[in-house]
């Protein structure tokens, strides 16, 4: 067993479990916080994308051990009981999910994009999804929100959204 | 996935305690980024008895110029490696190459050194390195070692690395600093797609005769490892600088290449595509080549 | 004169990555949740506005609850043992080690099932296969377990015995009458249907020319990003519900009762939110086993496919092999089309009717053909079975017809575009089931396409693709 102690969302948590645990299970089996979700288990789909040490990584590669004292922020962590962050609203707004299931990680991606670069370009976004893999929607909705929470939190007026 | 021990290791030095203490009698592992380790681990019927996590080595995360050239710590991570001002000033192949690798995600785990380790033959980090003649430090409990990455690798997932030894740095060598040098990947998609042949060269210029010098061309996913085109070298050496020596080059790297058929492409394919993208990458490097002359850089910081 | 630099400069600040700098805190804007309450007897806006999906926002906030984030008190996890082998006889499953191993509370195979047998049409799929194995992601064990890890261990340690039979693996084979039966005694072509329309021969005989091609399509994974999942309750009272990601659960319940055989007011299935569908779903899967396996232990139990399972062991696509022949004037008058479909089926029957139906009405193309000859076969092939995906073997006749026009506007030196004005539908055209179609707009469609994109032919100046 491996005794871990981390940060998860702002909050000091441990755990005691298998030192094959990746955090991705320690996350969703241990803490309860089952936003990052299990797709391929290999680092290719995304959907366990969580930020850690602000850095968008894919959970299902990393052992629990190598998360020790580190500072993870996974899609619960985005909003509080009745706040949106900018993403999410957006990604709401344009309809950017359909089954859902790719969406908590590739709102996790595009928050690490927006932490770095406050105002990508349509190329720059593309290439902070391209480890998601979505299969309902495309990208296109979703870069729409993404571009459109960019202008948000600089400030700016969303070109073409109407106030839901 | 299966149950193994798992120790952490402060630096390298303390690695190489952990991996002198237990790869005597059991299997081990060692796990740096892990997207390729875990990624395997999961289905392997055997997995290792004991994993050594690195990740936290810090003394394996610099990126230096040497009196032996510029080194890049093992676990400098493919991200890292594209947001070096060093490294984009100096080797825009290396930031184009490593910009390749898989998605942000696993840019942001993966490391150079775990990247070679792994010896997959389509390895997006070893053509240009190879290009650039790099040369690896090992650690091992008796001591270090120097060997150039063309002998690193052995074999499809094999290298020399012994089961007590740790890959410490890759060096590009003083003399290829700010070589002009290109990276070229072909593969059945833009993003996480493995290449079906990627390709590097790099070339020195001797501006009075307007021919090559030292040209040096690594091609991946055409044999069981990386490995260098001399045919096609030997032929570029001294040659007078000319689109159709370019393209000659490029066909006779296809006498080099040694590929297999399989699902993501035929041999034939693969044929096609080596002197394609071979011409492609000597025409970009020696692009990079004029455009440095006429800025007056050598691709050196402050030159 | 070279350029081999001689002097190594040093930097003058050691190189620190920006990405390990810490990051500026992003600035904190938040929206209040509104909720927009409709007033009594108030109209609310339809027609024309934008709509929000209704579960849009939770699926955003990471809340939205599928199977695998759904957990019950006291819940087992099952994992299930794959045969490995695309054809055999099963002489013996052998499960005591992995039943004495701490953890497993309980293990199945298919002897376990009251009927096993099922499918949405054929009742040819086994929920675990016991005495024949039909492709190698048929399952023929489940273990449940206190962790999944511990079942997945517990897969390892069950033994079976297979002698085995030579696979049938092309369905040009399978389609062959003495090719050894996949479903023996039954015949390997399982569906057949014709379309028939004119006289075909002596369309041929008065064609100036007439053109042949063959047309093949792969295989298809759905790939819904949620793998396949369930998770089975069965009660004290002797009734169950079953969570499940089923798109079809009126279809899924009548499976459940006939494989467990209970009656259907005794099954619950609760339709959870799908990760994904595109026809992938439409079937049951492991819910019977699971079932089972919560009667047995008494506990709920789940099941969530690794990304493996879901290639191997759920539907995919038809590969289609197809035979196009078809005779037109010089001028690319389309006189008479003669077709053969070969739908590769796999091991079951799922969804292959419908597919078989839908390729053949559709693979003469949106193309007013007086004689036309269709015929399709789907035969059984000891590989992953194929089922319904998005548009039911649309895309792959698409794909040959279109081709194939192609091919035959590039030997006559007609433009693609013109070749395909002279034939299309016209409002009021017969389809080759002689049902009468209405709006039709597939001239406008393609005039309109060719002059968006800039089409000005093959040998304009264009290169075919508009550019």
């Amino acid at each position: 067993m491996v005794n871990v102690t981390l940060k998860v969302n702002g909050e000091t948590r441990s755990a005691s479990v298998p030192p094959e645990t990746t955090l991705l299970r320690l996350l969703r089996d241990q803490f309860n916080l089952t936003g990052a979700k299990l797709g391929c288990d290999v680092g290719d789909c995304g959907a366990c994308t969580v930020i850690v040490d602000s850095k968008p990584v894919n959970s299902c590669l990393m052992l629990v051990g190598q998360v020790e004292g580190r500072e993870v922020l996974t899609i619960e962590g985005l909003a509080n009981a009745d706040h949106l962050h900018p993403l999410q609203k957006l990604f709401e707004h344009f309809g950017s999910l359909q089954c859902g299931f790719c969406g908590p990680g590739v709102i996790i991606s595009a928050k690490a994009l927006l932490d770095e670069n406050p105002d990508p370009s349509t190329e720059e976004i593309r290439d902070a999804l391209g480890g998601n893999l979505c299969r309902c929607t495309g990208y296109t909705k979703m870069i729409e929100a993404i571009k459109g929470a960019s202008c948000i939190l600089r400030g700016e007026e969303v070109p073409a959204v109407k106030s839901a | 996935m299966k149950s193994f021990e798992f120790f952490a290791a402060k630096d390298s030095n303390d690695a190489l305690t952990l991996l002198a203490q237990h790869a005597a009698n059991a299997k081990v592992k060692i796990i740096a980024g892990g997207t390729d380790l875990l990624a395997d681990l999961k289905f392997a019927a055997h997995g290792p008895d004991v994993v050594v996590d690195i990740s936290r080595a810090d003394d394996l995360k610099n990126i230096t110029i040497t009196e032996q050239g510029l080194s890049i710590g093992a676990l400098v991570t493919h991200t890292q490696i594209m947001r070096s001002p060093l490294i984009r000033q100096m080797f825009p192949a290396l930031v184009a190459a490593a910009h390749t690798i898989g998605a942000v995600q696993t840019r942001n785990l993966g490391t150079l050194g775990g990247n070679l380790v792994t010896a997959v033959p389509s390895m997006d980090s070893g053509p240009t390195l190879m290009a650039l003649e790099a040369m690896v430090t090992i650690a091992g409990n008796g001591g270090r070692r120097q060997v150039p990455l063309s002998e690193f690798f052995v074999g499809p997932r094999k290298t020399i690395l012994k089961p007590d030894e740790l890959l410490v740095d890759i060096i590009i060598p003083e003399q290829n600093l700010g070589k002009p040098t290109h990276f070229l990947k072909f593969g059945l998609r833009k993003g996480q797609a493995l290449a079906l042949v990627n390709v590097a060269a790099s070339v020195w210029v001797d501006w009075e005769k307007h021919a090559f010098l030292a040209p040096r061309i690594a091609l991946g996913a055409v044999a069981p490892k990386v490995i260098r085109a001399p045919q096609a070298e030997a032929y570029l050496e001294g040659r007078t600088i000319s689109p159709e020596a370019m393209a000659e080059a490029g066909r006779i790297a296809v006498g080099d290449a040694k590929p297999i058929s399989d699902f993501r492409a035929s041999a034939e394919y693969r044929r096609h595509l080596v002197a394609v993208l071979t011409k492609r990458a000597l025409e970009s490097a020696w692009a990079l080549a004029q455009t440095r002359r006429l800025e007056g850089s050598n691709g050196k910081r402050n030159a | 004169m070279t350029e081999r630099p001689k002097v190594i400069e040093k930097p003058d600040v050691l190189e620190q990555p920006d990405i390990l700098k810490p990051q500026p805190p992003a600035p904190l804007v938040t929206f209040p949740i509104e909720v927009v309450v409709p007033e009594v007897r108030q109209q609310t806006p339809a027609v024309g506005q934008r709509a929000t999906r209704a579960d849009g926002r939770l699926h955003g906030l990471g809340q939205t609850k599928y199977i695998d984030d759904m957990y019950f008190p006291n819940m087992l996890f099952a994992k299930i043992k794959r045969a490995g082998i695309a054809s055999a006889h099963i002489k013996s499953i052998d499960t005591k080690e992995a039943e004495a191993m701490p953890g497993v509370i309980a293990v199945i195979t298919g002897r376990d099932i009251p009927c096993n047998s099922f499918g949405p049409s054929l009742k040819d799929q086994p929920v675990l296969a016991d005495k024949r194995v039909f492709h190698a992601g048929d399952g023929v064990a489940a273990v449940a377990a206190v962790t999944e890890q511990i079942a997945t261990e517990a897969l390892e340690k069950i033994k079976v015995e297979y002698e085995p039979i030579t696979p049938v693996l092309d369905p040009l084979e399978s389609l062959k009458l003495e090719t050894p039966g996949v479903h023996a005694p039954s015949s390997n072509i399982y569906g057949h249907k014709v379309i028939k329309k004119g006289d075909v021969e002596k369309a041929f005989a008065e064609s100036d020319r007439v053109f042949e091609g063959t047309f093949r399509t792969q295989m298809v994974e759905h790939v819904p990003l949620e793998p396949y999942a369930c998770i089975a309750q069965w009660d004290a009272n002797g009734r169950v519900t079953v969570y499940s990601t089923l798109g079809r659960i009126t279809l899924g319940r009548a499976d459940v009762a006939r494989t467990l055989g209970i009656p259907m007011s005794r099954i619950r299935i609760v339709a959870t939110v799908v990760g994904g569908n595109f026809g992938g779903k439409n079937e049951i899967r492991a819910e019977p086993a699971m079932a089972l396996l919560s009667k047995k232990t008494g506990r709920p139990v789940k099941c969530v496919f690794t990304r493996a399972e879901e290639f191997t062991s759920s539907t995919t696509r038809h590969p289609l092999i197809m035979d196009y022949k078809t005779g037109v004037t010089k001028q690319g008058k389309i006189l008479g089309r003669k077709i053969r479909l070969v739908l590769d089926g796999g091991a079951y029957c799922s969804w292959s009717e419908t597919t078989l139906g839908k390729a053949c009405i559709l693979s003469a193309g949106p193309y007013n053909i007086e004689n036309l000859y269709a015929e399709a076969f789907v035969v059984y092939t000891n590989k992953t079975m194929t089922g319904a995906m998005r548009g039911f073997g649309a895309p792959q006749v698409c794909f040959a017809y279109e081709s194939h026009m192609d091919d035959i506007a590039k030997a006559l030196g007609i433009d693609p575009l013109e070749i395909r004005l002279l034939n299309a539908f016209d409002e009021g055209s017969l389809s080759p089931t002689s049902q009468k179609l209405h709006s039709v707009v597939v001239k406008e469609s393609l005039l309109r396409a060719a002059k968006r994109f800039g089409w000005n032919g093959i040998g304009n100046g264009g290169n075919g693709n508009g550019a």
